[in-house]
C-alpha cells in the first residue's frame, strides 16, 4: 500500500469530515425553537435558561459558535442529549458496540453468503442452482431491509417461534461484565455460554436483515465477475494443463474475482448503516442507530449531529479500510490510484 | 484461500478501528463520573432466580430524579423510592406518611409538619428535616417535572430536626394534597455527588447527572441498576420504615418494551408479570386470550378531549361548537375502547374530587345538530372553514377517533381534515395562538385528586399558550372563578364551587368531552394487584407501588 | 446562448428542418433495433411489464381500485381487521378500509416521490458535475466536488433521515430532504464521464473551432452522458421509492390518513402477528414496484452497454 496514498486519503478525509462537521452544525442551529427551554423544561425559571445560555455560549455570532462547538467536538463533548438527559458522547460510548457488534455479524453473513452463493451460481451458470440463487438475489436486492426485518419477525419469531422477536439478551439474563460492549463476545470472554447462546440468537435476524441486502448484491457482483473472468485465455490454459478444478476456481479465479465485490463492500456499508436505523427501530436493538433514530423522532439536536458525525467518521473510515484491501487484492488499482484521481 | 486472509484482515482492522475510537472516547474528559450506568451489584447476590421479581413493561423514557420526571414511567419508579410527607389514598384522600401530622395557620398561607423519627435514607443516614428544605428547594428552582405544582409556595424552612415549616404566597386548600410529589431527597449523597458546574449557579448541576441513574431516596425499593432504554432494576430496601405485604417482590424489574408483539410474547412465557398501558384494544383482545392472564381496567384521572380552538372561525362560534357536540357519535367512539369505559361528564373526569355529576352530557342527535348549525354564524359558508383536526402520532389509536370524527362531521356538512402531527409539534403549534389548530386531541391527566387544579390547567388563562390548553378561552371572570375555588379552603365549599364551574364550561362547549380514561394492563393471575380491587389511588405512578403487590405464583 | 447553438446547427450544412428529419428518421430505426433487444431479454420485459402496470394502478387508481372511496374520509368500525377474502383481497385495517384499494393509491405517492426527486436530483446533478468536470482542477472543480465528498460522507438514509426529521412531517419535506442526499450521485457519475472525455479528439477540435462552452457542455458532452444517466435514473426510481417508504415507515413522510406504502407498514406493524396482512401486502407492493424497475433498468444497462461495444 502506497504511503502517500493512504496519507492522501486520510487528509482528504479530515476535510470531508470537517465540512460534515460544518453541514451538521448549521442544519441543527437552523431549527426553530430554543434548544436551551427544550433542555431545561417549560416550566424552569428564566434565569436558569439565561444561565444555560450564556454557558452553552448560545449568544454568540454563529461562526463562534461553530468554534465552540467544534472545540467541544474534538474533545469528545456534544452536549447533553435531551432525551436521556445526559451527555451525549457518554451515550454514544453505551450504545455503539451494539451497533458495532451488530454490522459485524451481518457483514459475516453478506460476505459468506455472497462469496457462497456468488461461486455456486458462477460454477453451475445458467443451470437450475444458478437460476433459483439469481432470482433469490434479484429479490434480496429489491427488499427493503424494514421489509426483511418484519417478515423475518413474523416467520421465525412469531409462527416457528425459534428466535426471540426483540431485544439483546433474554429477561433474567444478567449482561457479561463490559469488556467490549459486545454481548455475544464479552460472554465468550468470562466463558458464559448461556448467555452467548442466547444473545447470538438474538442477534441472528437483526443481522440477517440488514445483511440481506448487501448479500444478494455482493452475490450478483461475484458470479459476474467470475463469469467474466471464467472466460479469460489464462483460466483455460491453466485448465488445458491439467490443473484441477477446484484449484483454478481458488487460486486464478476467486481472487480477482473478488475485486469488484469488495470494492462495492464500502457503499454495501453505507445502506447498512442506513438500513441499521430502522432495523435496530425494529428489533429494539439498543444499538446507536435506534438512539439517533430516537433522537431525530424528538429532535434531539445534540444528538442528532452526534450520531452523524459518528457515523460519518465510521463510513470514511471503513472506505479506507476497503480502498486498502483491494489495493493488496489488486496491484493495478493501487498503482492507478496512487497516481490522484 | 489466501482471499479470505484479506477479508479476515479487513475484519480485524475494522475491529481494531473501533476500539481505537472507543478508546479514544473512554479517555476524553466527560464531566460526569466514570461509568456509573450500572450500579455495582453488592458482592454476594444470589442469582435473580431465588429472588422474586416483579417485571412491568414499561414506556422509555423514565427519569427516575423526582425533580425532572413527572410522566407515568417516571412517577412509578419515584413513588418505589422515594417517601413523601403524606401518601394519597384510593377515595382522594391523604394519609400521614413521613409526616405523622400536620397543623394549618388561621390564615391558610401557614403549614407545620413534624416528621416521623428514625426513618432511614438506602445509605442508612437519617431522613431530617434539612432533607425535606433542600427536596423542595431543588425541585423548585429546576422547575421540571412536577415542580410547577409548588410556584405559589413562598418557602420551606427547618423548625428544629423533626419539623418543616412551609409558607405559602396565597391560601390553597390543594398545597396539601400536592405534597404526595415532593419526594424526599438525602441532601448530604446529593451534595457529595453535584458537579460543581452546571446550569444553576451556586447549585452546580443540582446533582441532575448523577441523580439520573441513582437514587437517593428513603422508599420500599431502591435503584440497583439502571440500563438506559433497557431497564430499571429496584432492590427491595429491607430498612423502609413503612410494611411490605406478605409476598412483595424482592425485585421491581421495569422493562423497557411496549411493542406488542414483544408483550404478547413476554406475557405468555411469563417473562411480564404486568404489561404497559399503551397495549391497543387488539392487542389487549389476544393477551385476554392467554391462560392466566387478565386485563385490568382502572379508572384513572384522565380525559380525552377534542380541544376546539375559539378564537379562530367556524370553532369560535359556540353554536358551530355545539353543532359538533351534537353530531359526534359518542356511543361509536367508547366501542373503538375497552369495555368499561364511559363517556365524560363534563370538562373533568368522574374520578375526581369536586366532580359534578350532573352536567349536561351531549350525545348524538342529528336534528340538534343542523338546528344549531342553523344558528351557527358560518352557516353558508362553512364549505369554506375546513375544521382541521390534530391527533397525536405518538397515539395510534387517536387517529380512529379523528377519522370518526370526520366522517360524523361529514353527515352535517361540515369539513373535516384530518392530521397526524407527533407530539413536540403539537406543543409547538397549541404555544401560540396564531399556530393553534382547530382542534387538537389530547389526553389530559389530573395531577392532584381534585377537579379544580384540572380546571385551572384546562382552561385558566395561565395555561393557555401551552398543550393543555388549546381552546384559548382567555376569559378573566373565568379565571378569577378558578382562582376563588382554588383558594376556598373548606373542602364542601370548594367542591360546590366546582360543580358551578363544571356546568358553565359545558355551557360554553370549548371541547368534545369524549371518555374518562380507563388504564388498561394485561397482568398474570399469580399477581395480587391492590389496584385491580381499586384500593390504590388513581394519581400517576401509585398504581405500581410495589409494596402492596403480591407475587403468588 | 440559445442564438450560438442555433447557429452552429445551421453552420452544419443542413437546414435545421432537415437535420431534425434525419435525426428522427435514424432514431426512429435505433429505437426499433434497441426494443428488438430489450424485448429478447425476458426479465427486462418483466420489468418494463410491472413498471407499466404500477403506473397504470396510479394514474387510473380511482376506476382500478375497488373501494376508492376507502382514502378519503372513511370509517367502517364494524369491518375493521378482517382478514383477506373475496371482498377484500388483502384485508382490511384497523379503521376499516380496503388495504389494497389503499396500496393501488399508495403507488401515487410513491411513483410521486420517484418522479419528482428525480426530476430535480438529475438536472442538478448533472449540471454540477458537467461543470466540474469540464473546469478539472479549476476552483470550480473542488468547491463542487468537496461538497459532494461531504454529502457522500454520510449514509443518504441517515441524511435524509436527519434532514427530514428537522422539518415538518410532511411528502414535501421527505422530498427535499431525499434531493438533497441524492445529488451528489450524479454529480459524481457525470463528473467522471466527463473528465474522461473533455480530451476526446471531439470536444478538442470543438475548442480548436471555438465552439462555445455552452456548445461544448450540452451539446458534446451531454449526449454522452444520456444513456447512464438515464438507466441509473430508472434503477434510482427503485432505490428513492424505497427511501421514501422508508421516511414515511419512521412517520417522516406521507402523513396519515393518506395512505402511503411506507406509513401503512408501519401502522400495520403493530398489529403483528395476528393481523398480518395489513403490514404484509403494503411490503410487498413496495418489493414488486421496486423490483420492475430495478428489472427494467438492468435491461436498459445492458442494451446501452452492448450498443457501446
Amino acid at each position: 500500500m502506497s504511503v502517500i496514498f493512504l496519507a492522501k486519503r486520510l487528509v482528504h478525509s479530515v476535510f470531508v469530515l470537517l465540512g460534515l462537521s460544518i453541514v451538521i452544525f448549521l442544519i441543527a442551529r437552523i431549527v426553530p425553537g430554543d434548544p436551551v427551554r427544550l433542555a431545561v423544561g417549560a416550566r424552569a425559571p428564566q434565569w436558569v435558561v439565561d444561565n444555560m445560555r450564556e454557558h452553552m455560549h448560545l449568544n454568540e455570532p454563529l461562526h463562534i459558535q461553530y468554534g465552540y462547538w467544534l472545540r467541544d467536538a474534538l474533545q469528545g463533548d456534544f452536549g447533553i442529549s435531551l432525551v436521556t438527559r445526559r451527555g451525549v458522547a457518554k451515550d454514544i460510548r453505551e450504545f455503539l458496540p451494539a451497533t458495532f457488534e451488530l454490522a459485524l455479524y451481518s457483514l459475516f453473513i453478506s460476505v459468506t453468503g455472497a462469496l457462497s452463493f456468488g461461486i455456486i451460481s458462477a460454477r453451475y451458470k445458467d443451470r437450475w442452482a444458478d437460476n433459483v440463487i439469481r432470482i433469490f438475489s434479484y429479490l434480496g436486492v429489491v427488499t427493503p431491509s424494514f421489509v426483511f426485518a418484519i417478515i423475518f419477525l413474523l416467520i421465525f419469531a412469531f409462527v416457528l417461534d425459534w428466535l426471540p422477536a426483540i431485544g439483546r439478551l433474554s429477561n433474567g439474563l444478567t449482561l457479561p461484565p463490559r469488556v467490549t460492549g459486545m454481548v455475544t463476545i464479552d460472554a465468550l470472554l468470562i466463558g458464559d455460554f448461556n448467555v452467548f447462546w442466547d444473545a447470538f440468537k438474538h442477534i441472528i435476524m437483526p443481522a440477517l436483515s440488514l445483511a440481506m441486502g448487501s448479500m444478494a448484491q455482493e452475490a450478483r457482483i461475484t458470479r459476474a465477475s467470475m463469469a467474466d473472468n471464467l472466460t479469460k485465455d489464462y483460466i483455460a490454459s491453466a485448465r488445458a494443463l491439467g490443473v484441477s478444478e477446484s484449484l483454478v476456481m481458488r487460486r486464478f479465479l476467486l481472487k480477482p474475482s473478488l475485486i469488484p465485490t469488495v470494492s462495492i463492500l464500502g457503499l454495501d456499508f453505507a445502506a447498512g448503516m442506513g438500513n441499521a436505523f430502522l432495523v435496530e427501530l425494529i428489533f429494539n436493538w439498543p444499538g446507536l442507530s435506534r438512539y439517533g433514530m430516537n433522537a431525530m423522532l424528538s429532535k434531539d439536536l445534540n444528538a442528532i449531529s452526534a450520531v452523524i458525525l459518528t457515523f460519518g467518521v465510521v463510513f470514511v473510515v471503513v472506505n479506507i479500510c476497503v480502498d486498502i484491501v483491494v489495493g493488496q487484492l489488486d496491484p493495478r488499482i493501487r498503482l492507478s490510484t496512487a497516481k490522484g484521481d | 484461500m489466501k482471499s479470505f486472509k484479506y477479508l479476515s484482515m479487513l475484519l480485524v482492522l475494522m475491529l481494531l478501528l473501533t476500539a481505537c475510537g472507543q478508546a479514544k472516547e473512554t479517555a476524553s474528559p466527560v464531566a460526569a463520573p466514570p461509568d456509573t450506568t450500572t450500579v455495582e451489584v453488592p458482592a454476594g447476590t444470589e442469582t435473580s432466580a431465588d429472588k422474586s421479581q416483579l417485571q412491568v413493561a414499561y414506556s422509555w423514557p423514565v427519569y427516575i430524579d423526582p425533580a425532572v420526571g413527572s410522566d407515568e414511567a417516571s412517577s412509578s419508579a419515584l413513588v418505589n423510592m422515594y417517601d413523601t410527607l403524606i401518601f394519597p389514598t384510593s377515595d382522594g384522600n391523604v394519609i400521614p406518611w413521613l409526616a405523622e401530622s400536620w397543623e394549618t395557620s388561621d390564615d391558610g398561607l401557614t403549614l407545620i409538619f413534624h416528621l416521623r423519627q428514625g426513618v432511614q435514607f438506602h445509605d442508612g443516614s437519617e431522613l431530617q428535616a434539612s432533607d425535606v428544605v433542600y427536596s423542595f428547594n431543588r425541585l423548585k428552582t429546576i422547575g421540571e417535572g412536577y415542580g410547577y405544582l409548588y410556584t405559589s409556595v413562598a418557602s420551606a424552612t427547618t423548625v428544629d430536626d423533626y419539623t418543616v415549616e412551609f409558607i405559602q404566597n396565597e391560601a390553597s386548600g390543594l398545597f396539601l394534597p400536592s405534597l404526595v410529589r415532593l419526594f424526599i431527597l438525602n441532601e448530604d449523597l446529593v451534595r457529595a455527588n453535584t458537579a460543581a458546574e452546571g446550569a444553576y449557579g451556586e447549585a452546580g448541576d443540582y446533582g441532575k447527572t448523577w441523580l439520573l441513574i441513582n437514587d437517593a431516596g428513603s422508599g420500599p425499593y431502591q435503584v440497583t441498576e439502571f440500563q438506559l432504554e433497557e431497564y430499571l432494576l429496584m432492590e427491595k430496601y429491607t430498612g423502609w420504615w413503612g410494611e411490605f405485604v406478605e409476598n412483595a417482590p424482592d425485585q421491581v424489574r421495569f422493562v423497557a418494551t411496549t411493542e406488542a408483539a414483544t408483550i404478547r410474547t413476554l406475557m405468555s412465557s411469563g417473562e411480564i408479570d404486568i404489561s404497559d398501558a399503551w397495549q391497543s384494544i387488539e392487542s389487549l383482545e389476544n393477551l385476554d386470550e392467554l391462560d392466566g392472564v387478565s386485563i385490568a381496567a382502572l379508572p384513572t384521572f384522565s380525559e380525552f378531549y377534542f380541544m376546539m380552538n375559539t378564537r379562530i372561525p367556524p370553532t369560535d362560534d359556540i353554536n358551530c361548537r355545539r353543532a359538533m357536540a351534537y353530531a359526534f357519535d359518542y356511543d361509536t367512539a367508547i366501542s373503538l375502547e375497552w369495555p368499561g369505559t364511559q363517556q365524560s361528564k363534563g370538562p373533568v373526569p368522574a374520578a375526581l374530587g369536586g366532580h359534578n355529576p350532573d352536567v349536561f352530557v351531549f350525545s348524538r342527535d342529528l336534528a340538534k345538530a343542523a338546528e344549531e348549525l342553523a344558528q351557527c354564524q358560518y352557516a353558508d359558508s362553512i364549505a369554506v372553514y375546513p375544521v382541521q383536526i390534530h391527533w397525536v402520532s405518538e397515539v395510534p389509536d387517536e387517529e380512529k377517533f379523528a377519522l370518526l370524527f370526520q366522517a360524523n362531521m361529514a353527515e352535517i356538512g361540515i369539513p373535516v381534515e384530518v392530521f397526524s402531527t407527533p407530539w413536540l409539534s403539537v406543543v409547538e403549534n397549541t404555544g401560540a395562538q396564531e399556530t393553534s389548530p382547530h382542534i387538537v386531541t389530547i389526553y389530559v391527566s389530573a395531577d392532584l385528586p381534585e377537579a379544580g387544579p384540572m380546571l385551572k390547567q384546562r382552561y385558566h388563562s395561565s395555561s393557555a399558550a401551552t398543550w393543555s390548553q388549546n381552546e384559548w378561552l382567555l376569559d378573566e371572570t373565568l379565571d378569577a372563578a378558578i382562582d376563588d375555588a382554588l383558594s376556598t379552603i373548606d373542602t364542601t365549599e370548594r367542591f360546590a364551587k366546582y360543580a358551578e364551574l363544571q356546568s358553565q364550561l359545558v355551557d360554553l362547549s370549548p371541547s368534545l368531552f369524549v371518555y374518562d380514561q380507563v388504564q388498561k394492563n394485561a397482568y398474570q393471575d399469580y399477581i395480587d394487584w391492590p389496584a385491580v380491587r381499586g384500593e390504590t389511588s388513581a394519581l400517576l405512578g401509585y398504581f405500581y407501588f410495589a409494596p402492596e403487590i403480591s407475587i403468588n405464583k | 446562448m440559445s442564438i450560438s447553438s442555433q447557429s452552429d446547427l445551421v453552420s452544419a450544412e443542413i437546414s435545421p428542418h432537415e437535420f431534425s428529419q434525419l435525426w428522427r428518421a435514424s432514431r426512429r430505426e435505433s429505437l426499433g433495433r434497441a426494443w428488438y433487444k430489450f424485448s429478447r431479454n425476458p426479465l427486462s420485459l418483466i420489468g418494463a411489464g410491472t413498471v407499466l402496470f404500477v403506473i397504470i394502478l396510479a394514474v387510473f387508481a380511482p376506476y382500478i381500485a375497488p373501494y376508492p372511496e376507502h382514502v378519503k374520509p372513511f370509517t367502517d368500525f364494524a369491518n375493521a381487521s378482517n382478514p383477506p377474502s373475496s371482498s377484500h383481497w388483502f384485508g382490511t385495517d384497523e379503521i376499516g378500509r380496503d388495504i389494497l384499494s389503499r396500496i393501488i393509491f399508495g403507488y401515487r405517492f410513491s411513483l410521486t416521490m420517484g418522479l419528482v426527486v428525480l426530476s430535480i436530483v438529475v438536472p442538478v446533478g448533472v449540471f454540477l458535475g458537467l461543470v466540474a468536470g469540464y473546469f478539472q482542477h479549476t476552483w470550480f472543480d473542488t468547491i463542487i466536488m468537496r461538497i459532494t465528498d461531504i454529502f457522500l460522507a454520510v449514509p443518504p438514509l441517515i441524511l435524509a433521515l436527519s434532514v427530514a426529521s428537522i422539518l415538518e412531517r410532511n411528502l414535501l419535506n421527505s422530498m427535499l430532504a431525499v434531493c438533497l442526499t441524492w445529488w451528489p450521485w450524479y454529480t459524481r457519475l457525470v463528473y467522471g464521464i466527463t473528465t474522461g472525455l473533455r480530451n476526446e479528439f471531439f470536444v478538442t477540435s470543438a475548442e480548436i473551432t471555438g465552439a462555445s462552452k455552452f456548445h461544448i457542455l450540452f451539446r458534446e458532452i451531454l449526449p454522452n452522458c444520456i444513456s447512464p444517466v438515464f438507466t441509473k435514473m430508472s434503477l434510482d426510481m427503485g432505490w428513492v421509492i424505497i427511501i421514501g417508504a422508508s421516511l414515511s415507515f419512521v412517520g417522516l413522510g406521507v402523513q396519515p390518513p393518506n395512505p402511503d406504502l411506507g406509513t401503512m407498514v408501519a401502522a400495520g406493524r403493530r398489529y403483528l402477528p395476528d393481523e398480518w396482512w395489513m403490514s404484509v401486502f403494503p411490503a410487498l407492493a413496495i418489493v414488486l414496484v421496486v423490483l420492475g424497475f430495478n428489472l427494467f433498468g438492468d435491461g436498459l444497462r445492458d442494451l446501452f452497454a452492448a450498443e457501446n461495444s
